[in-house]
């Protein structure tokens, strides 16, 4: 099946989705760069206890591997979020391996929350997440600037108040 | 209950004799256990600390269950509201506002049943607490309170039988309750691999197949057991206030289902079922999601032949005829995918309803009202991607049913999700079924 196929199914409803901020890649790199500390923590425990230096560069190797890999599929990953508001509900999509497009009717959403860890905080960004009645609805907006975070939140209260309907 | 319900009034006087009883035997494990070193100094015999601690533990309890029962009152309010004022040093009063009412059950629990007691469970909307268990009071009286706090409620139908008010719709008999629990697909087959394993013990003469045939065997029959007990004598019968379910050997359940709390049903028909044209019906009732209590109470027929459980589905989704649903498959590269349920997966989407048909083995019929679908969400996985499949969820509140229409074709996929969430918008804007 041809990548277009999938791309015109998770395509934008008009135009493009909006994307989110490329400050979440700096985020979640920094929580994957703190990962290097246990790695390194046991490359020394490695090299304290004498095993053959092939087997540390192999190690090494490997570990680094895999920092290099998560770096590109941080990328890769932010760049899928996306969101785009419609006259009636809003679309939310992300994924790479598994691909995901939450369509949320206003009327139907019961809170909007919105979270900043401390990372998030000092990068400034936040997450917006959608919550209907339905524990599985999975809208989740990560790494929107404040403000645009704010706003989204009150557009979405606002049309979510005048297109109620309880449940 | 003589007359007036607005008079304050106790519970029943055996209620706090029913309640110390249950204590009994804590107390008697207590006197044996850590008392009994220093009982036993006193030189009493084990049998007399026994007694002593089943006494002074159930006396104890008593006393304490008395005052509590001495100073708990309920009575209807000049506004029409059920008031429960209770507290020994801290008085407290509730009052539970019955134009929010959601449920009033009358439960007979086994001890207080001997006695012909039985408690009254009712339940407002609203956050946190809502929810009073008045225990215990007599049969008549709960039924009484029953009726009164039902009338109160101002559910507007409730108040306007229609010719019969009360039909049997379905009863399950004891025989079909058990032959239904015993083949259930999990379940006949545990018990088919203890009978080998026992098979095994007997060939062998060693000790590990009869192990393994306890624990094989041991679980599925305390189920079997604990859900008979459960739904034994079920019937659903039809009550101005919604479907009425009553069920229970040790402790009699009465259920009301009203209709607009409905949010989805599952049509469940494990494999052995078939031949005997059986199924289960289970709910997603809305608010019943995280409650606690909620095992169970989402099954509306434990075990029915096909028609007897569509009749009584139509009363929960009225106008869906389930036979008559427009089954779309999965197209047939889906075994690649699936490939032991794959050629049984399929969608239908009427005016009215979403429907996904899944399983080989237990196959599941699990079908939602556009006005209740939540949100909708298209997914595809990498293995999916390779066969241009993706899949439909329909976000449905908490419950037993889930509809998903599982590995559609990726160019029918993004429109049908499209158009679910139209018809889910629409549909809500009409106003909920009712």
């Amino acid at each position: 099946m041809a990548a277009n196929d999938v791309d015109a199914a998770f395509a934008a409803p008009h135009g493009m989705w909006t994307p989110v901020s490329p400050r979440l890649a700096t985020a979640r790199r920094i929580l994957l760069a703190m990962a290097l500390i246990p790695l390194a923590a046991v490359g020394v425990v490695l090299g304290a206890l004498r095993v053959t230096p092939g087997l540390i560069a192999a190690y090494a190797v490997v570990s680094l591997g895999v920092l290099v890999w998560g770096w590109w599929l941080i990328g890769r990953r932010v760049r899928s979020f996306g969101y785009a508001e419609r006259a009636d509900d809003l679309l939310v999509v992300s994924g790479i391996l598994v691909r995901r497009l939450v369509i949320v009717p206003y009327g139907r959403m019961q809170l909007v929350d919105l979270r900043a860890g401390p990372i998030d905080r000092s990068l400034g960004i936040t997450t917006v997440q959608l919550h209907t009645a339905a524990a599985t609805t999975d809208a989740t907006i990560p790494g929107l600037l404040p403000l645009d975070a704010a706003a989204l939140r009150d557009r979405l209260a606002s049309r979510g108040e005048e297109r109620s309907a309880g449940l | 209950m003589s007359d007036d319900l607005r008079e304050p009034r106790r519970t029943a006087p055996l209620t706090p004799v029913l309640q110390g009883a249950p204590a009994i035997p804590f107390f008697v494990v207590f006197a044996i256990g850590p008392g009994s070193s220093f009982l036993g100094d006193l030189g009493l015999s084990i049998v007399v600390i026994a007694v002593l601690g089943a006494v002074v533990g159930f006396v104890i309890t008593v006393v304490f269950a008395w005052l509590s029962w001495w100073k708990r009152t309920y009575y209807f309010d000049d506004e029409g509201d059920l008031r429960v004022d209770s507290g020994v040093v801290q008085r407290s009063s509730r009052r539970l506002q019955l134009s929010r009412l959601q449920n009033v059950d009358v439960v007979s629990p086994f001890l207080p049943r001997l006695v012909g007691l039985v408690e009254v469970r009712v339940e407002v909307a609203g956050a946190g607490d809502s929810r009073v268990v008045l225990r215990y009071v007599t049969a008549s009286d709960g039924d009484r309170l029953r009726r009164e706090i039902l009338a109160k409620s101002t559910v507007p139908e409730a108040a306007a039988p229609e010719g019969s008010s009360l039909d049997l719709l379905a009863r399950v008999p004891t025989g079909r309750l058990l032959g239904g629990l015993l083949l259930r697909s999990v379940t006949a087959g545990l018990l088919l691999a203890s009978a080998f394993f026992i098979g095994i013990t007997i060939l062998t003469q060693g000790p590990v197949g009869l192990v393994i045939a306890l624990a094989t065997g041991g679980l599925p029959i305390l189920i079997v057991v604990g859900e008979f007990l459960t739904y034994f004598g079920f019937t659903v019968v039809r009550s101005p206030e919604g479907l009425r379910l009553t069920y229970g050997l040790l402790s009699t359940q009465r259920r009301t289902v009203p209709a607009d709390r409905v949010h989805a049903v599952a049509l469940i028909a494990p494999l052995l079922w078939r031949s005997r044209g059986w199924v289960r019906v289970q709910l997603t009732i809305a608010g019943l999601g995280d409650d606690p209590t909620r095992a169970g109470r989402d099954v509306l027929l434990p075990v029915a032949p096909r028609q007897e459980a569509l009749r009584v589905i139509a009363e929960v989704l009225p106008g869906v005829d389930l036979d008559a649903l427009p089954w779309v498959s999965a197209p047939a590269r889906v075994k690649w995918r699936s490939p032991i349920q794959g050629s049984l997966l399929a969608y239908a989407i009427t005016g009215a309803v979403i429907a996904a048909r899944t399983g080989r083995i237990t196959r599941r019929v699990q079908v939602a009202p556009h006005a209740r679908v939540q949100s909708v969400r298209l997914s595809e996985g990498p293995w999916e991607r390779r066969l241009g499949l993706a899949s439909v969820h329909a976000d449905l509140a908490p419950g037993p049913v889930r509809v998903v229409a599982h590995h559609i074709d990726l160019g029918t996929a993004r429109p049908l999700a499209d158009h679910e969430a139209d018809l889910a918008r629409a549909a809500r804007n009409r106003g909920l079924p009712t």
